[in-house]
């Protein structure tokens, strides 16, 4: 994409006033991150100091280990990633098979279908919280891995995004294959599949975020502390024990440590992700 | 006659194609359909049904009509919830959606380091709410990153999470700041499918950075807008973690951090009254649908060049 050129004096000053307003704004979004690491380096004593002190004096290293000793967080992680990689799993797989469906094939009732699924967008969690929870409760799934896997299992903003990315592939590709006698379920594996793997890595990202970051599920599941996932065991932490400032903010950035490193491997999906399905 | 056999066959033959495809559609779309009205549509309807019993979760139901509604609207509580969840959605969806634009304009330009300034702002919303909240009640703590910044200026900042009168502004600026940058990608990405030629031609016309961004910018990504803002709305007006975290869940400061979601999640998990959380439940969804259709109205009609 060719921008507009600056053009004399005056496209120089406002360039220069553009950066300076993108770089207020970038600063505001990350110093709440370099306060985190920084306070998670100080000794308690330290952290306290008012007027707020930047530079973390020795720099307390052993804050993370101590930290990682202190409080459950390794079962917190292994928690997280037992939920979220089922979730993902789950996600690849459903999503992708309706999306194929209501992209590839004609049928009766396809726009219904599609405008039904697209419609639960409309229907966040916190607003169905209630019901889901006595929902989970009479399927006996309270305490257990399954009620928080379950409700995330698939998501319509999954299925929309398989469906346009199915849409993109040629007629022709397929056309091919059903006149070899292939069935639609081999269309689907062996032919869409390998087609949309792009979109597969971006919803692999987006719903591995969802379900890593999610709070309120494991809030109304989880209350057995054996099951506690990292966000709900961070604030638990917070509230049941004390409040040393350096290991929440040390469990912190550990809680951030796996979406930071997906993030910068894999940010051109991310934003194409959510570029795609804000959208429509 | 053997022609009109044949072509009967070969009705039939498609007709049971047809069939074939369909069952073949419904069987792959079967676990979402049903995940789906299991964890969502269905427990939308439950809560209607909820909305009418009274139940403590371990006793049995009996019906009461409507006496849940009419015994919510006489607590002072639950409008106290309406009134904090309605002023943060007033708050914080407008700014979020004016920093998300002006940002993405400012990013769409020809500038130096656009990556890094992309990566910047959309880094706190990868983060979970748990996190930032934990992350932001330190640095709104009386002692605090925020007050040791006005205390540069001379200002003695207040005890932000503590004080009733700036727990729910230090919720707002939290989740301003965790959201802003994720619609703005959305923003950008719109941008990308106005013409750069317009802005050339306004350019010769001689209009100012400030004219091609209220006359070009704007009005072009209305349908980016119209998504950002119904789904702005709905994100505040359900708003829980943080209020949640922030207070310990609780809603206080002297429930001034009380949302409407929050107040459902206490009359079940603190008062065990499934019935006046269920009523409170409709009212949210009537709210919500209420506000996205006006919505609709104002922004959701086709660009007119």
């Amino acid at each position: 994409m060719e921008a507009v050129r600056p053009r004399g004096a005056w496209g120089w000053v406002s360039r220069i006033f553009y950066l300076l307003i993108l770089t207020m704004g970038a600063l505001t979004m990350i110093i709440p991150f370099l306060w985190t690491l920084s306070t998670a380096l100080k000794p308690l004593g330290q952290a306290l100091v008012f007027p707020p002190n930047w530079i973390p004096h020795p720099a307390l290293w052993s804050n993370f280990v101590q930290t990682w000793k202190t409080v459950p967080i390794g079962s917190w992680f292994f928690n997280s990633g037992i939920v979220a990689v089922a979730v993902v799993v789950g996600n690849i797989i459903l999503d992708s098979m309706a999306g194929y469906a209501l992209a590839r094939i004609t049928f009766k009732g396809r726009s219904i279908l599609f405008f039904g699924i697209i419609s639960m967008l409309m229907i966040p969690f916190q607003a169905i919280m209630l019901p889901v929870y006595i929902i989970l409760r009479d399927l006996g799934l309270i305490n257990s891995y399954m009620g928080m896997i379950l409700p995330q299992l698939v998501s319509a903003m999954g299925v929309f995004l398989m469906r346009q990315a199915f849409l993109n592939i040629p007629a022709e590709v397929e056309e091919a294959a059903i006149i070899d006698g292939a069935g639609r379920w081999r269309l689907f594996w062996q032919i869409s599949i390998p087609m949309v793997s792009s979109t597969l890595l971006t919803l692999t990202l987006i719903i591995f975020m969802g379900s890593w970051n999610n709070f309120l599920l494991p809030l109304l599941v989880a209350n057995n502390q054996n099951l506690w996932t990292l966000p709900l065991g961070m604030v638990m932490f917070q509230q049941q024990y004390y409040t040393n400032w350096p290991y929440l903010m040390a469990a912190s950035v550990m809680a951030t440590i796996p979406i930071t490193v997906l993030f910068l491997l894999f940010q051109r999906w991310f934003i194409q992700g959510i570029a795609t399905t804000g959208l429509k | 006659m053997a022609i009109l056999a044949l072509e009967a066959h070969r009705k039939s033959g498609l007709r049971q194609w047809k069939r074939k495809e369909a069952t073949t559609a419904y069987l792959f779309s079967l676990p979402t359909i049903l995940l789906l009205v299991g964890f969502s549509l269905g427990p939308a309807a439950y809560a209607f049904y909820l909305s009418g019993v009274s139940w403590n979760l371990l006793n049995s139901q009996h019906w009461v009509g409507l006496s849940n509604f009419s015994q919510i609207v006489t607590m002072p509580l639950f409008w106290t919830s309406v009134q904090n969840s309605v002023i943060f959605a007033a708050i914080v969806m407008p700014t979020q959606t004016i920093i998300a634009m002006v940002f993405a304009a400012i990013l769409n330009q020809n500038l130096p380091a656009r990556g890094l300034f992309r990566l910047a702002f959309f880094f706190p919303s990868i983060s979970s709410s748990a996190v930032t909240s934990l992350m932001f009640m330190w640095i709104f703590n009386k002692l605090g990153l925020l007050n040791g910044f006005l205390l540069f200026f001379g200002v003695n900042g207040p005890d932000w999470i503590g004080d009733p009168r700036f727990a729910l502004s230090a919720i707002m600026m939290l989740n301003i700041w965790s959201t802003s940058g994720y619609f703005m990608i959305i923003f950008l990405a719109g941008l990308q499918s106005i013409p750069q030629t317009m802005y050339e031609a306004a350019m010769i016309d001689g209009a100012s950075g400030f004219q091609r961004f209220m006359k070009i910018t704007v009005p072009l990504l209305k349908p980016s807008t119209f998504f950002i803002v119904v789904m702005g709305m709905i994100g505040t007006l359900q708003m829980f973690d943080q209020s949640f975290i922030i207070s310990g869940g609780t809603g206080g400061p002297l429930n001034s951090t009380m949302t409407i979601a929050l107040f459902i999640y206490q009359e079940i998990f603190s008062y065990g009254n499934v019935g006046l959380g269920a009523a409170a439940t409709v009212f949210l969804f009537v709210l919500v649908l209420a506000l996205t259709i006006l919505t609709n109205r104002w922004l959701g009609k086709p660009i007119e060049y």
